[in-house]
């Protein structure tokens, strides 16, 4: 079953007199289920793609159908619902809120949802118990490692069973060590069925997803599956 | 839930700003503290006013001649005189006690002291008309009245200004102007009420100071004191009749004396405190408004030191509506700590003010009420435009910027 299907997706920002073509073209259809790695050089458009299929942003031209519902022409608010409801973001830098505890930040989402209270702690504090993090739902970021951060910024990406988690250089701010105990939570939820996209530089990373697409120059340059023969 | 997430964001945020917060809320804190202690002065003044009143006697009207005119031509005065004084005493329509007042002023000397006084010639019941209290001595009689003896009442101020005691004058001669009277009572001390001051003031029959020391049958004021079961207005057009009834006024002819009610006179003055009321009012409006821009500033300051934040809010799912709640409940609290830190502080500046003048600590509860909401109002109306912009921000963008 397709979740994410666009047809010749373009995306340019105008500076000025200036434009750059950001996405040239990109055609993309992924299945529920699936675990992609995005790479490709610095500048290629990568976080230009997340941000459209992740319904950031709205693509210049092309059509983008999220669950078969074109996503494309819809208006602001209705975008934001979709993401509340559908997709799970993790950032490179965690973007957690620095003065409220873990467990508020899980919460987030939930709120933006309008879910009752008592509920919505209920769901944040399994979410936090999902990524090992149980003992410290009421610690503030500065009071947790890189590694717990992002295990936090994932929770809170999942708290509202999205459809697709989207990670952006996911582990771009950690050592090798917790970069892989992140990604071996990433290997964890696939084996659950969460459909994951991540984006990222690191060939040994890409290599731990099924399917490894390359962009260059805001074009698609390869796409490939990852076959499990270490 | 929504809200509640607002108010939590909008705590969080003045708490990690505390001094900005607090610098920025400074002009609401004394647009607020004015209001609230310019009500309370106000407020304040108004009743020592009316308790003023009440002392000079709320119940007691004074008569005097005035300009008489006739289709705006000004014939002169027609003064009052005794009679006029007797024939109110004689109407008995009303229940009201009547005195005339003969006024003015003479050289008084005792021992080696001399010095101008007001001397003022009235019926025996003109203490009792005014409330005041004989300490010492007694009131002079009608008969003393009628037969014109050189009798003295004094207030206590006299005997020091004299540079002796009320005690040593009693039953001593004065001499007012250089013709002895005998200090037969003193005064109890009444204090200033107005501006004036019956404890500096010499006190003789009426038929005395008409015939012995001033050589006139006219008076500078009738008294008249209304019991208080009768109706003042009541009281003031029987005045009118008799009196207009003694100067043989026709019909369409103005009267040739005019009544003073005190509660005009306190009109006037609630009226003069109305207007400066209004007036610190409206200087505390403009600190307020100025707080407001101050306050939209330091939002529209947050809004872009939060870009990253606003980005990930909507990131995870925040509409317009939602980033626009948080901006604008998180001014509008600003404000309200500010009203709210105002209305103790303008409360705490009444106190000390009261305290110095013995007035009562009051205040009123509407005034309170009033300031706290206008100052959330002022943080509604000043964060709307940052809210909106914190709102209309791209999300992508957004999440990018350093
Ligand atoms: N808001 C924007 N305004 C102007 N240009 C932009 C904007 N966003 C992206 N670009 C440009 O689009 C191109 C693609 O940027 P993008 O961020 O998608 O690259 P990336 O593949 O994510 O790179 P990196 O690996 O460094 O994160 C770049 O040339 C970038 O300068
Ligand atoms: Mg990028």
């Amino acid at each position: 079953m397709s979740i994410i299907k666009t047809a010749d997706l373009k995306r340019s920002f105008s500076m000025g007199t200036q434009s750059v073509e950001a996405l040239r073209g990109i055609n993309l259809d992924v299945n529920a289920g699936e675990f992609i790695a995005i790479m490709g050089p610095s500048g290629s458009g990568k976080t230009t793609l997340m941000n459209i299929i992740g319904c950031l942003d709205t693509p210049t031209s092309g059509k983008y159908f999220l669950n078969n519902q074109e996503v494309s022409k819809l208006k602001d608010d209705d975008l934001a619902r979709i993401r509340n409801k559908e997709i799970g973001f993790v950032f490179q830098s965690f973007h957690l809120l620095a003065r409220s505890s873990a467990l508020d930040n899980v919460m987030l989402p939930l709120k933006y949802a309008g879910e009752k209270k008592n509920i919505a702690t209920e769901r944040a504090k399994a979410s936090l118990n999902d990524v090992g993090l149980q003992d410290r739902m009421s610690h503030s970021p500065s009071e947790l490692s890189g590694g717990q951060q992002q295990r936090v910024a994932i929770a809170r990406a999942l708290v509202n069973s999205p459809s697709i988690l989207f990670a952006d250089e996911p582990t771009g701010n950690l050592d090798s060590q917790t970069g892989d105990d992140v990604m071996a939570l990433f290997k964890q939820l696939h084996k659950n069925g969460q459909t994951i996209i991540v984006i990222t530089h690191e060939e040994d990373i890409a290599n731990q997803a099924e399917r490894v697409i390359t962009i260059r120059d805001g074009l698609i340059e390869s796409d490939k599956l990852v076959h499990e023969n270490e | 839930m929504l809200f509640v997430e607002s108010l939590y964001s909008a705590i969080n945020s003045i708490r990690a700003n505390a001094t900005r917060s607090f610098l920025t809320s400074l002009a609401i804190i004394i647009g607020t503290a004015s209001v609230i202690a310019m009500i309370a002065i106000g407020e304040g003044a108004q009743n020592a006013l009316n308790d003023e009143i009440d002392e000079l006697g709320g119940r007691v009207l004074s008569v005097y001649a005035s300009q008489r005119k006739r289709g705006g031509v000004t014939y002169g005065s027609n003064p009052l005189i005794i009679k006029d004084a007797e024939a109110l005493r004689d109407d008995t329509k009303v229940d009201w006690k009547i005195t005339p007042s003969i006024e003015g002023s003479r050289q008084i000397k005792f021992g080696n002291n001399n010095m101008s006084a007001g001397i003022s010639g009235h019926w025996t019941n003109y203490f009792d008309i005014q409330g005041y209290k004989i300490s010492s001595g007694r009131n002079f009689t009608e008969n003393e009245n009628l037969s014109r003896k050189r009798v003295a009442v004094i207030g206590p101020k006299v005997a020091t200004e004299l540079k002796t005691s009320p005690r040593t004058m009693l039953n001593k001669e004065l001499l007012i102007s250089g013709v002895p009277f005998r200090v037969i009572g003193i005064l109890e001390s009444e204090g200033s009420s107005g501006w004036r001051s019956p404890d500096d003031n010499v006190y003789v029959p009426l038929l005395t100071a008409s015939d012995r020391i001033y050589g006139r049958k006219t008076v500078n004021s009738i008294s008249v004191s209304i019991s208080n079961d009768q109706n003042i207005e009541e009281a003031m057009v029987a005045i009118e009749q008799v009196l207009r009834r003694q100067h043989d006024i026709g019909p369409g002819v103005d009267n040739d004396f005019r009544i003073n009610d005190w509660s005009q006179y306190s009109d006037l003055r609630n009226e003069a405190v109305a207007i400066f009321t209004i007036l610190i009012t409206g200087i505390a409006g403009i600190s307020l408004l100025v707080g407001g821009i101050g306050v939209m500033n330091i939002m529209l300051v947050s809004v872009t030191e939060r870009t990253r934040e606003i980005g990930l809010r909507k990131a995870l799912g925040a509409t317009h509506r939602a980033i626009m709640m948080q901006f604008i409940v998180e001014a509008m609290l600003l404000c309200l700590l500010g009203g709210i830190i105002g209305v103790i502080l303008g409360a705490g500046m009444y106190y000390i003010f009261s305290s110095f003048q013995e007035w009562a600590f009051y205040i009123p509860l509407g005034a309170i009420i009033g300031s706290i909401t206008f100052s959330a109002a002022v943080g509604l109306f000043f964060g709307i435009w940052p809210a909106r912009r914190a709102a209309k921000l791209d999300p992508a963008l957004s999440l990018r910027y350093e």
